[in-house]
């Protein structure tokens, strides 16, 4: 998405526009939500930080749609565009999130796994159209610029995705309505609740039990589903468990090995590493379709 | 607490490498049920993440980690641990002064006999390399000369990965980070950090992999049974600095090992021993070309000078090991 944000930015500072693009970090690491905000206006531009009532939302995983941590519908309100990458259609989308303003979908991108390294300029690209005020000239100019560093293969690939995007998008084309940022006068200060300052002994953070981590759920990282064949599996001394970085799998006093899914994380170095290839890999969405299906019979 | 805790090396008569006596001589010996607690926020497939938990099953929970900010700053997040014993956070340079200050207390605690010695724990200090190579080196160095009792494991990802891996004092020749992007990437060489703690004349130093876990587990009861400064080295494949795909964590581990390019020895009594010596070596760039980190190297045109300059540093680095 800081890609996403780069190219928008840059789109819109060659369109004419004062632009802020900067990219909001959490932790760096895998499943962990990443957002970044571009604002554009043709007047100098005072606001800062983050965005709290966007005009257009883009969301590039829908996974992070109900995770409260990456709060995708903040500060949203009817005039509000949503463009979700994913294969369900918009009218689920309005539904789900009970959602009154407009809401569209890249399903070629949601369909595509391999495309997934280039959600970034995809998103761009169909944020441009959605924009309206950004030209398919200047689009890929932006582009150009922001990957030049990658070499001309990246920038070619990015260029195609974005630009297919853009063209997409071309019926709702200028759907997003930018409003008048409110002035200083009329900041609306959040409902602040007062914490008296306690003790230390009460106010500081101590945990008073152990390995309480486990309930965090780091199963919902998972795309692929390690599967042991108990059939293959010789056991052996535990190689699985004990190069498993996440403590995920445990071996029962008989041997076999078991993996915990609510927190195995889906790296699949079992599924490497597994002397007598006993552990394959399947696609998580697939599994639980299975699951789900096997449940209903 | 005005009175310091000195190190004496413990009196055996043979070299502590060979009289000891290992619960771990075979892979079968290595626990299959784990202490650690998952859920944690470590990347899938963390090199750094697999070490730390074969290691906490040899230490066990009578410990008190004391880390410096880092990747696994994120293990500790209120109001989650993946630790049953206690947790400390430093800031980055600060890692083994905390230690002191630990060790220091439950020493108070031990004198005014408000613990019993059964209730003591080992101090562990957690920080990666970005740490141990640079900030944290000062304060490590001092902790070394007072003779701390305590255990320093490093992960070291040779990078600064939580911050998106820009360049450390770990960094090997060659590598692209987030902050060497030319042609022939990181400019430097890695800091020999095992050689510089050793200089220091601790009771124990010992570089690990997780991709080794017999190896590893051996260490870490070694260091626990030795008292004094012991530090530990885990080389910590990181897929995401790094640039592979997470289920090539052990396979990267292993070549490093087998490649030579990490050597796994400790230094005990005053002497250096290589735990393991790769007698038909793998080329170095088996290691290298799994990695997206070193893809500049073989695209889009092999660069074989610096190839081979890695290569022979590599050989000569075994040159002059003697068996």
């Amino acid at each position: 998405m800081k890609a996403a944000s780069r190219i928008l930015g840059t789109a819109f500072f060659l369109e004419g526009y004062e632009v802020q693009d900067a990219p909001r970090y959490g932790a760096e690491r895998r499943g962990a939500p990443i957002f970044a905000f571009v604002r554009a206006s043709h007047d100098p531009i005072n606001e800062r930080g983050i965005i709290r009532h966007p005009d257009l939302v883009v969301v590039a995983d829908d996974s992070l749609v109900p995770v409260p941590g990456a709060g995708v519908m903040s500060g949203v309100d009817k005039h509000t565009v949503v463009l979700v990458n994913s294969g369900d259609s918009a009218e689920i989308w309005k539904q789900r999130l009970n959602f009154e303003g407009d809401v569209y979908t890249l399903p070629a991108e949601a369909a595509d796994r391999a495309a997934l390294r280039f959600i970034g300029a995809a998103c761009a690209g169909a944020a441009a159209r959605l924009l309206g005020v950004i030209r398919r000239d200047t689009l890929a100019d932006a582009i150009r610029q922001e990957l030049a560093d990658l070499g001309a293969d990246v920038v070619e690939v990015n260029l195609a995705k974005a630009l297919a995007a853009f063209d997409s998008m071309q019926a709702h084309e200028a759907r997003v309505t930018p409003i008048k940022p409110g002035s200083a006068a009329q900041y609306q200060p959040p409902d602040w609740i007062d914490l008296p300052f306690e003790d230390a002994r009460a106010a500081a953070p101590a945990i008073h039990a152990g390995a309480t981590s486990v309930e965090v759920r780091t199963g919902l990282w998972r795309t692929l589903r390690p599967v042991i064949d108990h059939d293959r599996c010789n056991r052996c001394w535990w190689v699985c468990s004990t190069f498993c970085p996440d403590g995920a799998i445990a071996v029962d006093p008989d041997g076999r090995p078991r993996i915990d899914y609510d927190h195995c994380k889906g790296c699949m170095i079992c599924v490497a590493q597994c002397p007598p290839h006993a552990i394959s890999a399947l696609s998580e969405q697939a599994a639980q379709t299975a699951e789900k299906a096997g449940a209903s019979e | 607490m005005s009175e310091t805790r000195t190190h004496e090396p413990v009196e055996t008569g043979v070299p502590s490498s060979e009289a000891k006596v290992t619960v771990y001589r075979r892979m079968k010996d290595l626990p299959s049920t784990h202490l650690l607690g998952s859920g944690t926020a470590m990347c899938a497939g963390c090199g750094g993440l697999e070490a730390l938990h074969e290691v906490y099953d040899v230490i066990g929970e009578k410990s008190i980690f004391v880390n410096a900010a880092g990747c696994m700053t994120l293990l500790s997040v209120y109001p989650f641990t993946p630790f049953r014993g206690s947790w400390l956070y430093t800031s980055m340079a600060s890692a083994p002064a905390g230690a002191q200050g630990v060790r220091d207390a439950l020493d108070i605690l031990l004198e005014k006999k408000r613990i019993s010695t059964a209730e003591d724990m080992e101090v562990v200090v957690l920080t990666g390399d970005g740490s141990a190579y640079g900030m944290g080196l000062s304060s490590t160095s001092g902790a070394i000369e007072r003779g701390l009792d305590f255990l320093y494991l490093c992960y070291d990802n040779e990078g600064y990965g939580n911050t998106g891996q820009q360049y450390s004092g770990a960094t090997p020749h060659g590598a692209r980070t987030a902050t060497s992007k030319g042609e022939h990437g990181f400019a430097g060489y890695k800091k020999d950090l095992f050689s510089i703690w050793a200089a220091h004349q601790p009771a124990y130093v010992a570089t690990i992999i997780g991709a080794e876990p017999l190896d590893l587990a051996r260490k870490i009861e070694q260091a626990k049974r030795l008292e004094g400064p012991r530090l530990v080295i885990a080389l910590a494949p990181c897929p995401t600095g790094w640039d592979f795909d997470p289920k090539y964590t052990v396979e990267v581990g292993k070549l490093a090992v087998k490649t030579g390019i990490w050597p796994l020895k400790e230094y005990v009594d005053g002497r250096v021993v290589h735990t393991r010596i790769p007698h038909e070596r793998v080329p170095v760039e088996e290691y290298l070309k799994l990695q997206g980190r070193f893809r500049h190297l073989f695209e889009p045109q092999r660069d074989e000078a610096l190839l081979a300059e890695i290569q022979a540093r590599v050989d000569a680095y075994w040159a002059g090991v003697s068996e």
